[in-house]
């Protein structure tokens, strides 16, 4: 089961002949995933690491029906790339660039949600569902098959938490990344609704971080709706408000944007608060699962 | 980017919205030539001016100067005053809000219109919050006349017809300039009709390609009127467009990404110790960019001790202790040096260092015991 993507992901990997693409791709080989078609406009008939390459995604959907997408296209190609995908009716497409305008994510999240498409992203390093399939630029060694969710905005903190995971033997379902933000695609609460679903997902692991207020609604969710057990760990509890931690995302303006408030909140709802990655896999222990 | 008001009103002024009568002082221009009374308000991109005591009412010409003075001398929140505005005073029969701005949950432009301007929104928002009226805008829908009418009804405007021409402006100014916040307040009544007392305009900076000129143009201006006061570390990373907020402890701090960042000060904290700064170089960071941000961290007095923390997904180790063994090459660290280092390409990364003399860390929690003890030793 897990979410999103299985061993029956078919995925098409946009820009797959630029330098980072073309090595996280031959990573992602590495690790199983079923990539059946890259796009490179100019490249149409060639190949790489013997994946057929097309300059249009509307060709490599009729000759390799693809079912996932993942964009290595820089930020400012975004939207056209992002556009041509959902035109091309793949279900789901993640986003990893950073830095795409926000009214070029506004006009892509908006024609996906008018077609059907899911975007996860952007500034994410995408999805692995271990031993099955990754979508993403995550470090292969960090993950083992298991039954834990895990759902981040930050990408190496989601690396950091599942190493202390996979090292305490406690594997993952599925491991998203849903960006740095300040706009998303899928949200928190959207994640937690799939892993709510996914009988493979024993508990779920959420990491988080300062500013923002997504985590108002994704505590409302926790405790109107989700049955399974979520661990909670909120980073940039001594982050000064009024500066930029990194992610465009990240920023304290105002009460709700604090770790305090969300940790709060989130405890309210039913959420037991890890500090640091250590407290988890206990934590995960005194759950049951 | 968040403009200062009168570069906001220079491009409101280009797209037709009005604006008091007003003239840009600097220290070297002579007094304002306006009618009295005029309005001279201190130009910084800080918020809180009008509590600051930082914008003034002059009605006598032999205070004009004095005052002038006095607000050249101020600092407001950090920001030295290096240009006043002055503007000819209105004839005002009301006070409204009025903004247009990117709504994150609901991924869309959103109006944000209140018949109570001048005052903090927020504030509004959390005491009277009927007060005030969102409406969005579904873009291939475009901006509707009964939506204005409604909006102008909650404003208490007994005409539209302004408020339409006013947001159309509005509308074409976050369009056109890919900002990400258009505000007007207060937005004036006048017997002339709909008037701009204050522009608050935020452009993306993500979007400054499609700019380049016009943005550039704006950030020079601005970096030759504002003066911040920055630390030499903070101007070199500034300079070097590195990612680098400064935190006052003696740990010195470089990660690969944010998150583990902000995890690190936490558990540095948690150990009793202090982060001297958070430095994170994104997912795409190079040999290059790793020489330079230690540079950066370590051109600090306050450091005692450097924690480097690497887990590569993006990132590639080879080349993060490319940029470690780049540094060290060239010169002798001024403080210890403590490496946690795991993710892509670890192997190849590891024995970089090991050339060099350093052992990195594989678990997070001992290299930030080690750094936070080596800092307490050295001071």
């Amino acid at each position: 089961m897990a979410i999103l993507i299985n061993q029956d992901t078919r995925a098409l990997i946009q820009g797959i002949t630029g330098v980072v693409g073309a090595f996280q791709t031959k990573v992602m080989l590495d690790y199983g995933t079923n990539v059946v078609a890259g796009v490179t406009p100019g490249k149409g008939g060639t190949a790489i690491h013997q994946v057929p390459i097309f300059d249009f995604v509307q060709d490599a959907v009729e000759a390799c029906h693809p079912n996932a997408a993942f964009c290595f296209v820089p930020a400012r190609y975004a939207r056209d790339a992002a556009i041509e995908v959902i035109e091309a009716g793949i279900p789901f497409l993640v986003l990893t660039a950073e830095g795409i305008p926000e009214r070029d994510m506004l006009a892509i999240l908006q024609y996906a949600a008018s077609k059907g498409t899911r975007i996860l992203g952007p500034d994410t390093p995408g999805i692995i569902s271990p031993g099955k399939c990754k979508l993403g630029v995550h470090p292969n060694r960090m993950y083992k098959e298991g039954s834990i969710g895990v759902l981040s905005k930050s990408g190496a903190l989601s690396y950091e938490v599942c190493k202390t995971l996979t090292e305490h033997g406690i594997g993952q379902s599925t491991v998203v990344g849903i960006g740095g933000g300040p706009l998303w695609g899928m949200t928190q609460r959207s994640a937690l609704e799939l892993f709510e679903a996914d009988p493979e997902t024993k508990a779920v692991v959420l990491l988080g971080e300062v500013g923002g207020n997504m985590e108002v609604e994704t505590a409302a969710f926790i405790k109107e709706r989700m049955s399974k057990p979520v661990i909670a760990l909120i980073v940039g509890r001594t982050a000064p408000p009024g500066a930029q931690m990194g992610h465009a995302g990240a920023i304290i303006e105002g009460k709700e944007a604090t770790a305090h408030y969300k940790i709060e909140l989130l405890k309210q709802a039913g959420a037991r608060i890890a500090n640091q990655p250590l407290d988890i896999p206990r934590m995960i222990h005194e759950v049951g699962v | 980017m968040r403009l200062l008001e009168y570069q906001a009103k220079q491009i409101f002024n280009e797209h037709g919205i009005r604006v008091p009568k007003a003239v840009l002082i600097t220290k070297s221009t002579g007094l304002p030539v306006l009618p009295l009374p005029v309005v001279l308000k201190a130009q910084v991109t800080v918020g809180g001016r009008g509590k600051a005591g930082a914008i003034r009412v002059v009605r006598e010409s032999c205070d004009l100067a004095s005052v002038l003075a006095d607000l050249f001398r101020m600092n407001v929140k950090g920001q030295a005053v290096s240009a006043v505005l002055a503007e000819e005073m209105a004839e005002i029969q009301k006070e409204c809000y009025l903004a247009v701005l990117v709504d994150k949950g609901a991924k869309l432009p959103v109006i944000v219109a209140s018949g109570q301007g001048g005052v903090d929104i927020e504030e509004v928002a959390r005491v009277n919050p009927g007060q005030i009226v969102k409406k969005h805008i579904d873009p291939t829908i475009g901006l509707q006349d009964f939506t204005v009418r409604y909006i102008a009804r909650a404003m208490g405007l007994d005409d539209w017809t302004g408020l339409r021409v006013l947001l159309d402006q509005m509308l074409a100014v976050y369009r056109e300039m890919d900002a990400t916040l258009v505000e007007i307040n207060p937005l004036a009544v006048t017997p002339d009709g709909l008037l701009a007392l204050y522009a608050k305009v935020i452009l993306d900076e993500k979007a400054a390609f499609r700019h380049a000129e016009q943005y550039t143009r704006l950030k020079l201006e601005q970096d030759s009127l504002t003066k911040t006061i920055k630390s030499p570390a903070e101007c070199l990373a500034a300079d070097r467009g590195i990612t680098y907020v400064p935190l006052g402890g003696e740990v010195g701090l470089i990660s690969d990404g944010a998150g583990t960042g902000m995890l690190t000060i936490d558990l540095i904290h948690d150990l009793g110790g202090h982060a001297a700064d958070f430095c994170e170089l994104g997912g795409l960071g190079n040999a290059d960019r790793m020489r330079q941000a230690i540079e950066v961290v370590l051109s600090e007095p306050q450091v005692r001790s450097l924690l480097i923390t690497l887990i590569g997904g993006l990132t590639r180790m080879d080349d993060m202790a490319n940029g470690i063994a780049d540094y060290l090459s060239a010169k002798e660290a001024s403080v210890p040096l403590v490496v946690r280092m795991c993710g892509t390409q670890e192997e190849a990364g590891k024995a970089i260092l090991h050339e060099v003399g350093i052992q990195p860390y594989d678990d997070l929690m001992q290299a930030a015991k080690k750094a936070v003890e080596l800092a307490r030793n050295g001071s």
